[in-house]
């Protein structure tokens, strides 16, 4: 399980926009006196077995958010604890716990497939025998042993994404984030994905997960969180969420729920 | 064809880093550096050119005259020898030049033969041979004496003079081994190609290790497992080390299979004073090589993670290249000697140190300074190289 309580974080604008910043008048409800406050005061939990999404527009904070789960940065303040445990504290234990998947992290092109999963279980501290489990195991789920041996630069896009999972899952994580991880596939390629996602619904497992694709919320997510402007705007049952408009689908109440105008924050 | 070559133009122009390092700072820096070199050389020059220089004579008396041209010229004092090993006296800088007329010579204008005067002295450097010059032109003068005199013993013209050889001869004995004055050429060069493959052979791995990671989407997973950022990024300067390290070690290598191969061949033999370097200096040269590639492994490791992309990286690594080679091109400038000074100078040096390695000229306690200093300024490089890539704002640059 795991939870975030009061979740922020705050950039510092380097001089050149600093400087620019200074002549203009805050535009946006995140800029502040030299610094730039990304994410703002978010909260969520999301259960053992269950599948959180995470929804927002393009700079809403989706990407922040899930870079401090997953221990790539910390928080201004805030706690995440996974099963308890608070991962600014015990960061070599939180990471342990944690498998991040996003739709930029890719492989190490001259290794093989089985290398490069490898290589991430040693750097978790596998031993040789509970890794050739593990390799064995995840390897025959996500049906990878036909190429277990080739380089990455010579894999498809569907092999290279499923080879990715099981990179981020090869330490047997009880929290699994995932960012964006269908942006840019095809179909197939995105069902892998997907079909991985809802295969894990039925472990201990806890998944976050940022897409921008509402019919992959419907079909996985049992909680929705929606985050604009770096603030939570929606926490609850995907169910409640789309029941916030006369339609009752999830296109419109994302639509209610965020700052509709066409704004692209940097 | 226009639209699209105007279209690039624009794009180019208006990259602020390509704008400034790939024109802006080559515009400045190129002029500075010839400007600062060509006014070090100068001032270097005329030093030599006034420099004391001391001077002995051995039967110099022999040659009426001779001596008191000397001694009657500023910038020289006339010393006396302490003992009869000339080599000894120059090369423990007792004397500069040691004029030896032989025993059985007569005043020129009274010889009917040309007389011969011995040279010794000890001449590698640009600037010795200015030195060498200041004597010469001495003797000659003496040699336009000795020679009008000449021509009025037998009444000629001057004209008939100007047509006689030259009464005195200068018989040179350098004692500058081949190896110093080949060295001091092949020094400088040496150390150059060495010092180049060192930072080429970091580049590649630097921009692969660094902003190619963050490229392919791999530093970021990296980033979240166990292992430290401060080991991640030791193991990534580890390898940028070895393969610049091993790049030049390689080449090394290399020259001594092709040096061998050449001077046992006897096809070469201009090659055959790099036989003589020995086994420490090899060492040592490879042992300076330590603390210069972990310097140049640390800069561009730092540059190659704080870029975003491959070609704001490369656009970083011009200007390293050419300030990394602005003091290799000093180290070179006449006049520049490791010295205390000098060995404080990170790569300039080195620079020096290999060069006088090649030569065979090297002070020994000089490379303990040096290498104490740049063992220093590598150290520091990697603790602000370990540091910056704990920055979340390096890291996830954008």
């Amino acid at each position: 399980m795991i939870e975030i309580k009061g979740l922020s974080k705050s950039f510092a604008y380097d001089k050149k926009e600093a400087k620019k910043k200074k002549n203009k008048a805050a535009t946006d409800p995140r800029e502040g006196e030299g610094v730039f406050h990304a994410v703002r005061d978010v909260s969520f939990q999301c259960g053992k077995g269950k599948v959180l999404g995470l929804l927002g527009p393009n700079g809403a904070g989706k990407t922040t958010t899930l870079r401090m789960l997953s221990t790539a940065l910390e928080p201004t303040s805030g706690e995440i604890l996974i099963n308890g445990h608070d991962v600014t504290k015990e960061l070599r234990y939180a990471q342990k716990l944690i498998g991040f998947l996003s739709g930029k992290t890719g492989l190490y092109h001259r290794l093989t497939v089985r290398e490069n999963v490898e290589y991430f279980g040693r750097m978790h501290g596998l031993s040789k025998q509970l890794m050739d489990e593990r390799i064995d195991k995840i390897f025959s789920m996500l049906d990878m042993h036909t190429f277990a041996g080739k380089r990455a630069d010579d894999l498809s896009t569907g092999m290279m994404q499923r080879a990715s999972i099981a990179r981020a899952v090869i330490h047997d994580p009880k929290v699994l984030v995932f960012d964006e991880p269908t942006t840019g596939l095809d179909v197939i390629s995105a069902k892998t994905v997907l079909d991985f996602i809802e295969s894990y619904k039925e472990t201990e497992m806890s998944v976050i997960f940022s897409t921008h694709h509402l019919h992959e919320v419907e079909r996985l997510c049992d909680e929705v969180c929606l985050i604009d402007l770096g603030e939570t705007k929606f926490y609850g049952s995907t169910q409640n969420f789309a029941s916030q408009t006369p339609s009752g689908n999830l296109y419109d109440a994302f639509l209610a729920n965020v700052n509709n105008k066409e704004k692209e924050v940097a | 064809m226009w639209l699209v070559y105007k279209k690039e133009l624009l794009e180019i122009l208006r990259d602020k880093k390509t704008l400034i390092f790939s024109i802006l700072l080559p515009t400045i820096i190129f002029p500075v550096l010839f400007f600062g070199v060509g006014k070090f050389t100068q001032s270097k020059t005329q030093e030599a050119e006034i420099k004391e220089l001391k001077i002995a004579f051995v039967n110099g008396n022999t040659f009426e005259g001779l001596p008191d041209l000397f001694t009657a010229e500023k910038h020289f004092k006339k010393v006396e020898l302490e003992s009869s090993d000339y080599k000894a006296e120059i090369l423990n800088d007792k004397v500069d030049f040691i004029i030896e007329v032989p025993e059985d010579s007569a005043m020129p204008s009274q010889s009917r033969k040309q007389e011969l005067i011995n040279l010794y002295y000890k001449g590698a450097s640009k600037l010795d041979n200015i030195s060498n010059k200041r004597v010469k032109d001495i003797i000659e003068a003496y040699n336009n004496t000795e020679r009008l005199a000449l021509g009025e013993r037998f009444n000629l013209t001057t004209d008939n003079v100007k047509a006689f050889n030259k009464p005195i001869a200068v018989e040179n004995k350098n004692f500058a081994s081949e190896r110093e004055r080949i060295g001091e050429f092949a020094g400088p060069l040496i150390a150059y190609i060495l010092i180049a493959l060192a930072v080429s052979g970091a580049m590649y791995p630097a921009l692969e290790l660094g902003v190619g990671e963050k490229e392919r989407g791999t530093l970021e997973t990296l980033l979240l497992t166990p292992m430290t950022k401060g080991k991640i990024v030791l193991a990534k300067f580890g390898v940028i080390f070895t393969a610049s390290f091993f790049t030049v070690i390689v080449t090394l290598l290399s020259y001594f299979v092709w040096t061998w191969i050449f001077t046992m061949g006897g096809k070469m033999s201009g090659l055959d004073f790099l036989s003589n370097i020995s086994g420490l200096d090899l060492l040592l040269v490879a042992v300076l090589l330590v603390p210069l590639t972990s310097i140049f492994a640390s800069i561009m490791l730092s540059a190659s993670i704080y870029a975003k992309n491959m070609k704001e990286a490369q656009a970083y690594m011009s200007p390293i290249f050419m300030l990394g080679f602005m003091p290799v091109i000093v180290a070179f400038v006449p006049g520049m000697e490791l010295n205390v000074k000098t060995a404080m100078i990170p790569i300039t040096n080195v620079a020096l140190a290999m060069k006088d390695l090649v030569k065979g000229t090297v002070d020994y306690s000089m490379i303990m300074v040096l290498l104490a200093s740049t063992v220093v300024i590598a150290g520091a490089l990697l603790y602000f190289t370990t540091q910056f890539f704990k920055k979340e704002k390096v890291l996830f640059r954008s």
